[in-house]
């Protein structure tokens, strides 16, 4: 039991694959709000889930939604890997597919 | 400092318990929510000039107890139950025919039976205070699954469960457009507001589900239909009524819907009224901020429009100024002026125009032209 509450506090990665970034996701921290406070130009609009501009592919690893993606992403989407990075926290580490534009903050 | 910053949100859950022991006690005091009402309009419009900043620690944290804030919110979904029972059992009374008598329980003397009049102010006594929880049902609609879900029975107890989904998923996104049924364009009073809003926001929440359960080969009416779902955790409070009542827990449970519902959408007409939103993103300016000090702590922030609607997946007690448009004075002051329409818009057209001058592009500014001149009559002064 321990062990469980001990694991859910070690913070994951993510690795940007088209784009050489990789950077630590917090728990109970979202892969958006990560990618942002270290200043990566993740692109997102609402932050609510309702747009969907922060649409990125889980290409591995496994996120746990906060919102049900159903709504703003397609069958053909969900069933393809696609995730809100604004509603996503990570489970494992993970390696997604999306086209960022600048470069990590030094 | 910590505690002070937590406890200041505190003034709807003790305000609601207040509501619920004049209600139990009975006579007059059935009065109580009505009279902290408008207790809490005149210390809002005395205290109108007094604007804070969000307080943040050395390290830049917020002093926000998220457990505790956490706690409240999810506390308030069996205050605002409580509400409608303690409701339920006076109109029990009243259609009863209890005869009027005092009795104690414990060492609390209180009124056994209720007279007509003394029932009208618990049922406005209900209505405003669960009107005013929506403060919880909107803070927790932002929130993951299991906030979601409490927003989602909080609403519900307002007739509005489709509220949850609509304000995320078209409020959110459709902000200040005319696709956003929750933005008043100029020239709307807030009584038509209400219905169309509400109305709205419903048929929204519908097309939504419809188009969700149509992409997953599900026909409407199925258990996954939340829309509907939505409906159906309102019926406890309707059968809660007629079992009390009849017909008239049934007129009285229709007020409390009514009353409830005209609060959160004024909320809305006043968060926006006739701001406009061209196209891209939702920016600051495309919200009003009624952030005077007694309008934040009662409102836990939720006047903090103009941050909330850029951040919003930020925690109320971390809005901040960001120095958006501003009515300059609080929720309360400005809802009785949103009763006079000719009133309100007398107060809103200098702020509009202020808007148009030094917020608006030069779109959204075409377009405020364009209603200016259609609905108010006159051109505006920007070029």
């Amino acid at each position: 039991m321990l062990k469980i509450f001990k694991k859910n506090k070690i913070p994951k990665r993510a690795a940007l694959l088209q784009s050489n970034i990789n950077f630590e996701v917090l728990p109970r921290t979202t892969l958006l709000s990560s990618a942002l406070s270290k200043g990566i130009d993740w692109p997102h609009r609402c932050k609510v889930g309702s747009c969907g501009t922060c649409k990125c592919r889980v290409v591995s690893g496994e996120v746990k939604p906060n919102i049900d993606f159903s709504y703003t992403l397609n069958q053909e989407e969900i069933d393809a890997g696609f995730v809100l990075a604004c509603q996503s926290e990570l489970l494992s580490d993970i390696e997604v597919e999306i086209n960022i534009k600048n470069k990590e903050k030094k | 400092m910590k505690f002070f910053i937590n406890a200041r949100y505190l003034i709807v859950p003790i305000s609601s318990l207040m509501t619920i022991f004049g209600i139990f006690i009975g006579s007059t005091y059935a009065w109580t929510g009505v009279i902290l009402f408008g207790l809490y309009t005149i210390i809002d419009t005395l205290t109108k000039d007094i604007h804070l900043k969000a307080e943040i620690d050395d390290d830049g944290n917020s002093y926000g107890i998220k457990i505790f804030q956490y706690l409240v919110m999810y506390v308030m979904l069996p205050v605002f139950i409580t509400i409608q029972i303690i409701l339920a059992w006076r109109i029990y009374q009243y259609t009863s025919g209890v005869i009027l008598q005092n009795l104690s329980l414990g060492s609390i003397e209180y009124q056994n039976g209720i007279s007509g009049i003394n029932l009208i102010g618990a049922v406005i006594s209900s209505a405003l205070w669960a009107g005013l929880g929506i403060i919880y049902g909107h803070e927790l609609s932002h929130n993951k699954k299991e906030g979601f879900f409490v927003s989602r029975l909080i609403m519900a107890l307002s007739g509005a469960s489709h509220f949850t989904y609509a304000h995320v998923y078209n409020h959110h996104l459709d902000l200040g457009h005319e696709d956003d049924p929750a933005t008043a364009p100029r020239g709307r009073n807030v009584y038509l507001h209400t219905w169309l809003s509400h109305a709205g926001q419903s048929k929204f929440s519908f097309d939504m589900e419809a188009k969700k359960l149509k992409n997953q080969g599900k026909s409407f009416i199925n258990k996954d239909n939340r829309w509907l779902l939505g409906y159906f955790y309102s019926l406890p409070s309707i059968f809660l009524f007629i079992w009390s009542g009849g017909l008239v827990g049934l007129v009285a449970l229709a007020a409390v819907w009514i009353l409830s519902n005209f609060l959160l959408e004024a909320l809305n007409f006043m968060g926006h009224y006739g701001l406009i939103r061209k196209d891209g993103a939702v920016e600051h300016r495309h919200s009003w901020d009624n952030d005077s000090v007694f309008t934040s702590w009662f409102f836990i922030e939720i006047g903090r429009q103009c941050d909330h609607h850029v951040r919003g997946e930020t925690y109320f007690w971390e809005l901040d100024d960001v120095g958006g448009p501003n009515y300059g004075i609080g929720y309360f002051s400005l809802f009785v002026l949103t009763l006079y329409p000719p009133l309100f818009r007398k107060f809103v057209h200098k702020h509009l125009d202020n808007w148009d001058k030094n917020f608006a592009t030069d779109e959204e500014r075409l377009i405020a032209n364009k209603f200016n001149i259609d609905q108010l009559g006159k051109a505006s002064l920007v070029s």
